[in-house]
């Protein structure tokens, strides 16, 4: 990726803001974009998503394949989560190979969903050692003013939720629809000006710090944590994040299951 | 920008705007065939019997004389490359820097990600620039915030015999520069600089309306 | 293409598979101004295609090896998301997709202005994010309109759409199932205001008399495009004088 401009004032207008308990775009600083959820606008995918949190938009498509399982896990399907933030999302994103950026992304998205172990991957079994369902979920960055983290994750459980198994394209039985057995949501807070704030846009990302996202399931339990770029915090603060996100991922939840489709 | 014309019809890049006749082709049109097309996607201007497109968007193209809000982008021993937010960037060679730089220094003085205040000394055949920052006020700029308005629009900001921009200013209790190249910038308390932001973010969206002036007034009088 | 000239596509009633008659488009829906980040897009729902097309600059051209002195270039990327089709695409380079950017940057450096940036460059940036038979012409008619949004001065729009034949039929605007098995495939690339051609392909197997009518099909058709393009640009920025 290309390294983008970081003019040296950005930072300290946000620091100057921050002061004053004030965000580049008036929000609260737990305050997050409006959000929007579209369900299964893909007709090729098994399940998509479009969110948009702001002026960041993204897809997200769930796809099945079969699979012969690992010989040592004979029982078990698959689960792949691919992030790509194509050049379209913005000046700064250039063609090329992943970056590490993607990367990360990819991985944190991933271990939101993999840990919470909403999809059984016994469950995917279709004939033990020789057939088994991979879920692959792909991510597409559309445009990118920020939080693409929260906005991935947020398209990825959503498209999970309104997924079908195509079992009758692959003749082996009738389709049905993929089970969750929760729903992780995850929540990202970015130290801009010295202090969390909950999702960050394009120019609080550039001209902040460390942040840290965390993933939770139902009944407030959490599934994962990752905390990402250079940066400290203290206990105090991680503890002020943990109670925002327990209360942000309700209100989420409340978003997503709105959304169901029969 | 003066406006004395009527801005009219939208019209979109190859629509036909009849024939050529008595009328001379302006901006954003092209003659054709013997007639004349509209090559920008904007509203339509007669004027004097030339016919020229508004357009939604520009980009900024410099001009020798322009004061401008750059970007440093990169640097070699003796030169800066400055992104001016046009179509190439612009070249800042060390003769031209506001105090003396040694050979080789040129990362010291001002690093990648610097904002300057400079001026377009020269733009060659092929549209490369170059600016200097030897002159008044020119300098790089260590506080403040940067605001963008598209440059089309950049008369509004300022306003007849600059009485807008001595409004917003006046308001805001802060000091703004208004670079040619769409970029403003603003020196003030936090809340002053929020006030001038705000003004600028109401003629972003409706810079084109005729009661811009009462617009940007509503939002400095509240 | 061919060999399947068996499978029955046509209904008595001379309708295709989908209800259409041979001449007839697809519903086309478009919009301008769907990427708030880049300077000029558009989102093409094209039947169950769907496109989007965002532009970025013009802008200094990196690396420096695409400058050139004269004129600027076009950067054009057309992409297929992995979920777009029915048997996943994994991502990496795809010589089809390299392939279909360089027609597309072909087609639209015709009408682009290039002269008035010297040095510069301008990206296209194509994404089909479902794809149903056709998605080159989707994704060219898309960039054609986000190039306008953004501004960029141009001679003319380039109009996008495909023509074949199925059972001795021509038809316009093939579907997916009318493109695996009908006789042809002829995308053209058209300028609606002079009628000029700035893209064209053509694989199978037409008689003359059914080449000609597949290329008036797509003429025709370009008009009924057209007047969709202009209707998404107008919504987007008409009717504020």
């Amino acid at each position: 990726m290309g390294i983008p401009l970081v003019p040296g004032l950005l930072r300290d207008h946000l620091n100057e803001l921050a002061e004053r308990d004030e965000r580049v775009d008036g929000r609260g600083r737990l305050e997050g974009r409006p959000v929007e959820v579209e369900v299964n606008p893909i007709e090729r995918a098994e399940g998509s998503a479009r969110v948009r949190m702001g002026d960041t938009i993204v897809y997200a498509g769930v796809k099945f394949q079969i699979m012969t399982p690992y010989s040592d896990r004979p029982d078990q399907g698959g689960l792949m989560t691919s992030a790509e933030i194509r050049p379209i999302a913005g000046r700064n994103w250039e063609p090329g190979p992943p970056s590490e950026e993607s990367i990360e992304l990819g991985r944190v998205v991933d271990r939101g969903i993999r840990e919470s172990g909403c999809i059984d991957v016994n469950g995917l079994c279709i004939l033990p050692g020789e057939k088994a369902w991979q879920v692959i979920i792909d991510l597409h960055a559309i445009s990118d003013d920020g939080n693409l983290f929260d906005a991935f994750a947020l398209a990825a459980i959503v498209a999970l939720r309104n997924a079908t198994l195509p079992a009758e394209r692959f003749d082996v039985g009738e389709d049905e629809r993929l089970e969750l057995s929760c729903t992780p949501i995850m929540c990202s807070y970015h130290k801009v000006g010295g202090r969390f704030v909950y999702d960050a846009n394009g120019e609080e990302e550039l001209g902040g710090d460390e942040r840290i996202h965390i993933t939770l399931g139902d009944d407030g339990h959490v599934h994962s944590l990752q905390k990402g770029l250079r940066g400290a915090f203290t206990a105090e603060e991680f503890d002020d994040i943990m109670q925002a996100a327990r209360a942000r991922r309700d209100e989420l939840m409340e978003l997503v299951e709105s959304l169901e489709q029969d | 920008m003066g406006d004395s014309g009527d801005v009219g019809q939208l019209v979109i890049p190859g629509d036909s705007l009849g024939e050529i006749g008595e009328r001379r082709a302006g901006h954003g049109v092209l003659r054709r065939n013997g007639e004349l097309i509209a090559t920008r996607l904007g509203h339509l201007q007669e004027k004097g019997g030339e016919l020229s497109v508004h357009p939604v968007h520009t980009t900024y193209t410099p001009r020798p004389g322009d004061l401008i809000v750059g970007y440093v982008e990169g640097m070699r021993s003796n030169i800066w490359f400055i992104d001016i937010g046009g179509p190439f960037n612009a070249i800042l060679p060390m003769s031209l820097a506001a105090g003396k730089v040694d050979f080789g220094a040129t990362r010291e003085y001002m690093d990648v990600g610097s904002a300057v205040l400079c001026r377009v000394q020269e733009v060659d055949e092929n549209h490369g620039a170059v600016v200097t920052m030897k002159g008044m006020g020119l300098r790089k700029l260590n506080s403040g915030f940067i605001d963008r308005v598209p440059p089309h629009l950049l008369s509004r900001v300022v306003g007849v015999e600059g009485i807008m921009l001595k409004s917003i200013k006046e308001a805001s209790d802060c000091r703004m520069v208004v670079g040619q190249n769409g970029r403003i910038w603003i020196e003030g308390d936090a809340s002053g600089t929020r006030l001038a932001r705000a003004a600028l973010s109401v003629i972003r969206e409706a810079g084109h309306r005729p009661d811009i002036e009462s617009r940007v007034r509503g939002i400095l009088e509240a | 293409m061919g060999g399947y000239g068996d499978v029955q596509m046509l209904n008595e009633d001379g309708t295709r598979m989908d209800g259409r008659r041979p001449d007839e488009l697809r519903k086309i829906e478009i919009e301008a101004g769907v990427v708030p980040v880049a300077d000029g897009s558009a989102r093409v729902q094209w039947g169950s295609n769907l496109a989007i097309a965002a532009v970025y600059g013009p802008m200094e051209a990196h690396p420096r090896k695409i400058s050139r002195q004269d004129r600027c270039v076009l950067d054009v990327r057309y992409n297929m998301a992995p979920f777009s089709v029915t048997d996943r695409i994994r991502p990496g380079f795809n010589r089809r997709s390299r392939e279909i950017g360089k027609v597309t940057a072909n087609a639209l450096e015709s009408v682009v202005q290039l002269e008035l940036y010297p040095r510069s460059k301008i990206r296209v940036e194509i994404e089909i994010m479902c794809a149903e038979a056709g998605t080159r012409c989707v994704g060219l008619t898309a960039a054609s309109v986000a190039l306008a949004d953004a501004g960029i001065p141009m001679t003319d729009m380039v109009v996008s759409v495909a023509s074949g034949k199925v059972n001795g039929v021509v038809i316009l605007d093939l579907n997916k199932e009318e493109d695996n098995y009908g006789d042809a495939d002829l995308p053209m690339g058209i300028l609606p205001n002079s009628g000029e051609l700035v893209f064209l392909q053509m694989d199978g197997n037409l008689s003359p008399e059914d080449f000609q009518e597949a290329w008036d099909y797509n003429m025709g058709a370009a008009k009924e495009i057209h007047e969709i393009m202009v209707a998404a640009l107008a919504a987007r920025y008409g009717g504020d004088t």
